[in-house]
């Protein structure tokens, strides 16, 4: 498999009460496609911190990162954002006075990447792909439950046609059975569709339907072998 | 789901948000409209009454100035030499206004009244008529001897003009109906032509290419015989290039009509050059210095014995200077700034006077309200910018979340300020549109209750502008009557598309300087800690 995604000697640390606390530590790795990655890690060990850096939503004190072989320096991070990977959050983040399917039209509307004509419909088909019918797509999000908005976030993450995805807890907020539903899809997007799914959690189960799990510890990343 | 899409989404689905803020709309569009139609109406009034007057500006001496500088000069020599030197209005620095192209015409008059000759004057037959005529008076010299002068009533009045028109008949009130006027050429040379009124002609079956007899002036006989003079020296023939008729007729309804002088009757005036007019009593002019000059007890003055002092014709015109020119200008909008542009470059000691004194007197009121209107205006131009900023400011921190998501999807903070530029610009041409029929009705109402508040506290009721005693054929006052009541007549309150037009643009502004410092306020934010913050 080819990579999509290099980490090399990246650093972050940051000034707290005086002194330098240091979350990331001359970390490097290279994210293969196709995979399904979980990072795991003690609570305030950097999962947050490393998943923002590597989603392009802040920037490493020093290091580089390689976007298909391309540094993110010259991508930019806007344009890294909107063309090149999506994010779900455990929050969902949807915008509340938007319809699940204008939601996913969002995405769909930002991006540079090539899409077919008629988005509506393939905002509707990406959203009854994970089990949001045309009657649900077209409620506002609050009107939805909790399992369903994250499912229309991973459709939205989808929309735009990027190769890689990152999740920030995304399950943290869902009951096991949505828990195990959401895992497939993200290991159907891995394995079916050929997507990179880059997922921070703390829960056990994800981590081990995962391709990968890495562990932070001490600012740097590990393959857990087990 | 561009950005002017999801504009209107948010516009149209957070319903409380946008109920409020319309109504902040409505009632800031309200005061705008009522400040910018009381402006409006007041600037329309006072250009609409300006249209109404005529364009006239008066270039005349700076009495004042001549005054100071007078007054500044310490040395006697020097006092006396300004006063033998005193300042003049010379016809080449008119000739400069008048090649301006805004410029119609000018009058530079010179009046003189004729006391008879070989035509009779047109008759009223009122109770100033029957006391006129000839007759003698008598005095006694310091010898106690009785002498008696003959004298006579003038019956024309000889109306001269510098330049080959005249206000007059640009404005209508005198027109054309046979011949010409006289040409620039004939002022020049002096020549004896002259126009004379319809009711004249008619009366003396005079046609254009006729002579006329008339007397320049009058003297005494005994005073005539005394030079060694006779009314042959100031009796001259003109002739006739055109007749016209005036606007201003005399009936037995008109003012003070049992006191008309027969030449207080334009039928029974005269137009001809100036220079005719200087021209016609040289002859006795000359006959009189000669007289003079032949008595030595006046040479101490030293002006008679002085040969280059005698009237003559070359004289005459070397040292011709007017007095004024009135110049007519096509538009009454430009007088302002027709004054404004040559106050500058005008010689020493003259000004050009745009006659404003009275219409600014009775358009204080409107001033006023005008300049309270713009202030309400502007103090709620300011007012809309600090609510609506603080309103966007705050409604800001509740949209962190909104703009993380939007920032994560890669949206660029210029699409986000841009969509809440819209949001308000939406919302603000809703309120702006619903105050402008509300706004137009509050606007009349205050508009003349306010005006009529204005006139009371005001002195300009007192006083209807000018009042003439009945018409004088001396009033060369160009300026039209005006009264209060001209102006408010054109005082209309209404809310003009040219008002909607500008009540939206200035709504427009006030969003725009609104989003400025939430803009500055997105520009800082940081996607992951908006976003990791919520998670």
């Amino acid at each position: 498999m080819s990579e999509i995604l290099k980490l090399e000697n990246i650093n972050y640390s940051y000034i707290d009460g005086g002194y330098q606390r240091v979350i990331l530590k001359d970390l490097s790795y290279t994210f293969e496609e196709g995979k399904f990655y979980t990072i795991l890690g003690p609570s305030g060990s950097g999962k947050t911190t490393l998943l923002s850096i590597i989603a392009g939503l802040d920037s490493a004190n020093s290091g580089n990162i390689y976007f298909k072989g391309e540094s993110l320096d010259k991508i930019g991070l806007y344009k890294y954002r909107r063309n090149d990977i999506s994010i779900v959050f455990q929050q969902y983040n949807l915008i509340n006075y938007l319809t699940a399917v204008e939601n996913v039209l969002l995405a769909m509307s930002e991006t540079d990447n090539e899409l077919p004509k008629d988005q509506k419909a393939v905002a509707y088909n990406l959203l009854e792909r994970f089990g949001i019918v045309k009657t649900k797509a077209d409620r506002m999000i609050n009107q939805l439950s909790g399992g369903e908005q994250q499912r229309v976030a991973i459709a939205r993450s989808l929309a735009s046609n990027v190769n890689l995805i990152f999740a920030d807890e995304p399950t943290g907020n869902l009951d096991t059975a949505t828990e195990k539903e959401i895992i497939a899809i993200f290991k159907e997007l891995a394995h079916e569709y050929g997507k990179t799914i880059i997922v921070v959690t703390h829960s056990d189960a994800v981590s081990e339907m995962s391709d990968q799990r890495l562990i932070l510890k001490d600012g740097a990343l590990f393959e857990d072998k087990q | 789901m561009n950005f002017l899409n999801r504009a209107f989404k948010n516009v149209t689905r957070k319903f409380s948000k946008t109920i409020l803020l319309t109504l902040t709309f409505f009632l800031i569009g309200n005061l705008v409209i009522v400040g910018l139609g009381i402006s409006k109406a007041s600037e329309n009034a006072k250009v609409l009454t300006r249209k109404k007057m005529r364009a006239v500006v008066t270039y005349q001496l700076d009495y004042d100035e001549i005054y100071e500088y007078a007054m500044s000069l310490t040395d006697e020599d020097e006092l006396s030499q300004f006063y033998e030197n005193y300042p003049r209005i010379n016809l080449s620095n008119v000739a400069e206004l008048l090649n301006d192209e805004r410029v119609k015409t000018a009058n530079s008059i010179y009046n003189t009244l004729s006391y008879g000759g070989n035509i009779d004057y047109v008759h009223l037959g009122n109770r100033a008529e029957e006391s006129s005529g000839t007759g003698e008076s008598c005095m006694m010299d310091e010898n106690g001897n009785e002498y008696c002068e003959t004298y006579r009533s003038p019956q024309f009045f000889l109306k001269g003009n510098m330049f080959p028109s005249m206000i007059e008949f640009e404005d209508d009130e005198y027109n054309i109906v046979k011949g010409r006027f006289y040409t620039q050429e004939e002022i020049n040379e002096g020549n004896f032509v002259c126009l004379v009124s319809e009711a004249l002609a008619n009366q003396n079956n005079l046609s254009v290419g006729d002579s006329i007899n008339l007397l320049a002036s009058d003297y005494g006989t005994s005073y005539l015989e005394q030079i060694g003079a006779s009314e042959e020296d100031y009796k001259n023939d003109y002739e006739i290039i055109g007749i016209f008729s005036h606007n201003k007729p005399i009936t037995p309804d008109s003012s003070n009509y049992d006191w008309i002088s027969p030449y207080e009757n334009l039928d029974n005036m005269i137009l001809m050059p100036s220079t005719t007019i200087y021209l016609s009593s040289l002859t006795i002019q000359q006959k009189e210095f000669d007289y003079y000059a032949s008595l030595e007890d006046m040479h101490d003055t030293g002006y008679y014995s002085n040969p280059e002092n005698r009237p003559s014709r070359d004289n005459m015109f070397k040292n011709m200077y007017i007095d004024n020119a009135v110049l007519l200008l096509s538009d009454p909008l430009d007088v302002d700034k027709f004054v404004e542009d040559y106050s500058e470059s005008l010689p020493q000691f003259t000004m050009l006077d745009a006659n404003n004194d009275e219409f600014n007197r009775l358009a204080k009121p409107l001033d006023t309200l005008s300049m309270y209107a713009n202030f309400i205006v502007r103090l709620v131009v300011i007012n809309a910018i600090v609510i609506i900023t603080l309103v966007t400011a705050l409604t800001l921190k509740n949209r962190e979340y909104e703009i993380g998501v939007l920032l994560s999807v890669g949206a660029s903070k210029f699409k986000i300020i841009s969509q809440f530029f819209v949001e308000l610009a939406l919302v603000a041409i809703l309120g702006f549109s619903l105050a402008v029929g509300s706004g137009s009705l509050i606007a009349k109402r205050i508009g003349y209750t306010v005006l009529e508040y204005q006139i009371s506290e005001s002195d300009v009721q007192d006083d209807g502008g000018k009042y003439y005693y009945g018409y004088s054929i001396w009033d060369e006052d160009y300026t039209n009557d005006l009264t209060i009541d001209d102006l408010i007549s054109e005082y209309e309150v209404s809310v003009s598309a040219a008002i909607i037009l500008e009540i939206y643009i200035l709504g427009l502004g006030i969003v725009f300087v609104s989003v400025i410092i939430p803009s500055f306020m997105i520009m800082r934010y940081n996607p992951k800690k908006i976003l990791m913050n919520q998670n």
